[in-house]
């Protein structure tokens, strides 16, 4: 008795001590419900739950980032149809496939090209059914036939991103014009980055004239040794809210996602984004249905209302990403951020390198500890 | 011996169950991933290997540990010389006041833990209170750049951890009974040498136990560095966190991931050896 009183002691302990040293990522990735009780239509449809004439049951199972597909949106589709939203969101991407793969139970999943692409790979996705998919048309042919679907067969692409420097002209007393300004002494002590190892060792691989998906040991040392005489210039690295160094004068020039770079200029103006002269990084965040989905058929009927033209503008609006639907741009109301076409012709997806990972993360890893 | 004593108690059935289920059986699996091999994409390869344990002691992640150390041993230092000298006042308040001031101190743990960090930052960055109230004193020009450095990162640890170390010491100091030190003095003892040879001494426990307490978390605590230091440090549980979700290698994470129960296992034994306690009993 007394050694199970120990053991008991030892485990309330550690409990304790994991309580208190695991408070950060959990609340990101629980789930919520969204829909069902805006007004007194949806309610009264979200509490009928028999199935649909296809047998299948009122439900959507979405997943991905927290407030990626916004609220209202989510609202209208269930007040339309009657079909209840479980909103599940993942932090990251990989946290997404771990999830998925374990049998997690999703209908519709929005998540980044790489990812999908081993995805795929692992046999995962569900051939999508164009003919439930009206509006299919509605997707610019520019943003498909990408490495991860190079048929079109299984993805939406929902919304696509470059990252690019934005910098205080009021701190700059030069005009910045890409990547190799940032290695500028100017810049002491003044820069904020995102803390992604792909995204800065690739940069730093576009200022070398490499591909940010370079798996030569070689290149990487080279440009490991580059990146480590950036390190006096970052003042902090920040993968969520760089922009809130930017507008607290932190920081004298960032390099951040779309999103971010929007979001700082709609709060100063004054802040002036440079298209990098190297070339750009480029993503898409693309939708696709699980292979064991168990409501395929909401989750097409969902792809198609969110294809319509003027749903699509009215989500790219919210999210500030660059659209992926022709049919948006007549109804776009937020032009802040326009990409001129040849910028976007010359960016190069980041794909996945495979066990060249390990090297990127371990020069992450050194790069942080110099 | 007696033989009703050695009988199984049934009681204690679902509090074993509970123990394999949801610790023997994670931590067999831990092990036993951090000999495997990371796959070229995703998941990992059912082959037997050291390469996990062997990329750990490359200089890379030596210096991640020595880091890691080195940050929790000031935190637990700093705090001890915060935390005792408060318990000890403390201890000497009226009952009622010594009740407020305790639950003063536990009061903050009713917020989490990452908005205190980011009220932080509001004090520390450069148009943040304090930077703003130090110019309009005049005692300065300039921002100072307080925030994003390691003493930042310092900073919030003393603060998340201070009060376990706090609570352990209190509890030392509470039970200490008062004419033992009365003793020292009126047998000649000054005031130091009455603290040094019978306070400190009596309250070791407390003094250990609080340490252990404050430094076993503060390896671990990586979202404090990422926020207050600006991720530019790295720290044995960043480093788990990256290679599980970034590197998508588990088997690195893994034994990462040993290494740091094992580093936590020597602790708890340098504690049970300094404090002559054989469980863990004094640390609750």
């Amino acid at each position: 008795m007394k050694q199970i009183k120990r053991i008991f002691t030892a485990l309330l302990a550690a409990c304790t001590l994991a309580a208190a040293s695991g408070c950060n990522g959990d609340s990101a990735s629980s789930s919520q419900i969204i829909g069902g009780a805006d007004g007194p239509t949806s309610i009264v449809l979200t509490n009928d739950p028999r199935p649909a004439e296809g047998g299948e049951e009122k439900v959507l199972n979405i997943f991905t980032w927290a407030t990626y597909f916004p609220d209202d949106i989510l609202a209208e589709f269930t007040e339309q149809t009657g079909i209840k939203i479980n909103y599940s969101n993942f932090s990251s991407n990989e946290e997404m496939l771990m999830k998925l793969e374990a049998g997690g139970e999703y209908d519709l999943v929005l998540a980044s090209d790489y990812i999908i692409d081993i995805a795929r790979g692992e046999n995962l996705l569900a051939q999508l059914d164009q003919s439930k998919i009206p509006n299919f048309g509605n997707i610019n042919p520019a943003f498909q036939g990408k490495f991860y679907d190079p048929e079109n067969q299984y993805t939406v692409p929902y919304a696509a991103g470059i990252p690019l420097l934005i910098y205080n002209p009021d701190m700059v007393d030069f005009e910045v014009k890409g990547f190799e300004d940032l290695w500028n002494p100017a810049f002491a002590d003044s820069i904020v980055v995102m803390d992604d190892a792909r995204n800065v060792i690739g940069l730093t691989l576009k200022t070398l004239g490499k591909s940010l998906n370079e798996t030569d040991p070689a290149v990487l040392d080279q440009a490991k040794e580059k990146l480590f005489s950036l390190k006096p210039n970052i003042r902090a690295l920040d993968y969520d809210s760089p922009y809130n160094l930017m507008l607290s004068g932190e920081t004298a020039i960032g390099y951040m996602f779309t999103s971010q770079i929007i979001t700082a200029l709609n709060e100063n103006p004054n802040l002036k984004v440079v298209f990098p002269e190297e070339g750009l990084g480029f993503g898409i965040d693309s939708c696709f249905i699980p292979a064991q989905a168990p409501h395929p058929d909401n989750a097409h009927q969902f792809l198609d209302f969110i294809l319509d033209g003027q749903r699509s503008a009215h989500i790219t609006d919210q999210i500030y990403y660059i659209s992926c639907n022709s049919a948006a741009s007549e109804y776009l109301e937020n032009q802040a951020l326009v990409i001129p076409d040849e910028a976007i012709e010359g960016a190069e997806f980041m794909q996945d390198v495979g066990s060249a990972t390990q090297t990127y993360n371990d020069i992450w890893a050194e790069f942080k500890l110099q | 011996m007696n033989k009703r004593q050695n009988r199984f108690p049934a009681a204690a059935v679902p509090f074993l169950l509970w123990t394999v289920v949801f610790v023997a059986i994670p931590l067999i699996y831990i092990l036993c991933m951090s000999f495997l091999k990371r796959a070229q994409t995703w998941g990992v390869v059912a082959e037997f290997s050291f390469d996990s344990y062997a990329r750990m002691v490359t200089p890379t992640y030596l210096k991640v540990y020595a880091q890691s150390m080195w940050l929790a041993v000031l935190t637990t230092l700093f705090t001890l010389l915060i935390g005792y000298p408060f318990s000890y006042f403390v201890s000497r308040l009226s009952e009622r006041r010594r009740s407020l001031v305790l639950l003063l101190v536990v009061v903050p743990f009713w917020t989490n833990s990452l908005v205190r960090i980011y009220g932080w930052m509001i004090l520390l960055r450069s148009q943040g209170v304090i930077n703003t109230l130090l110019i309009a004193l005049g005692v300065i020009e300039t921002p100072l750049k307080l925030l994003y450095n390691f003493g930042a990162v310092l900073v919030g640890m003393i603060y998340a951890l201070l009060p376990f170390m706090i609570l352990s010491t209190y509890s030392a100091i509470e039970k200490l009974d008062p004419s033992l030190v009365e003793a020292a003095r009126d047998l000649g003892a000054g005031r130091w040498r009455a603290f040094w040879t019978v306070t400190v001494p009596m309250t070791r426990a407390g003094i250990m136990a609080g340490c252990v307490l404050v430094f076993i978390p503060s390896v671990g605590l990586f979202f404090i560095s990422d926020l207050l230091g600006g991720a530019k440090t790295m720290l044995l549980g960043n480093l788990i966190k990256n290679e599980l979700l970034t590197a998508r290698d588990w088997p690195m994470g893994a034994a990462l991931s040993v290494v740091m129960m094992a580093m936590t296992l020597l602790v708890i034994g340098i504690y049970q050896k300094c404090s002559g306690e054989r469980g863990l009993e004094g640390i609750l």
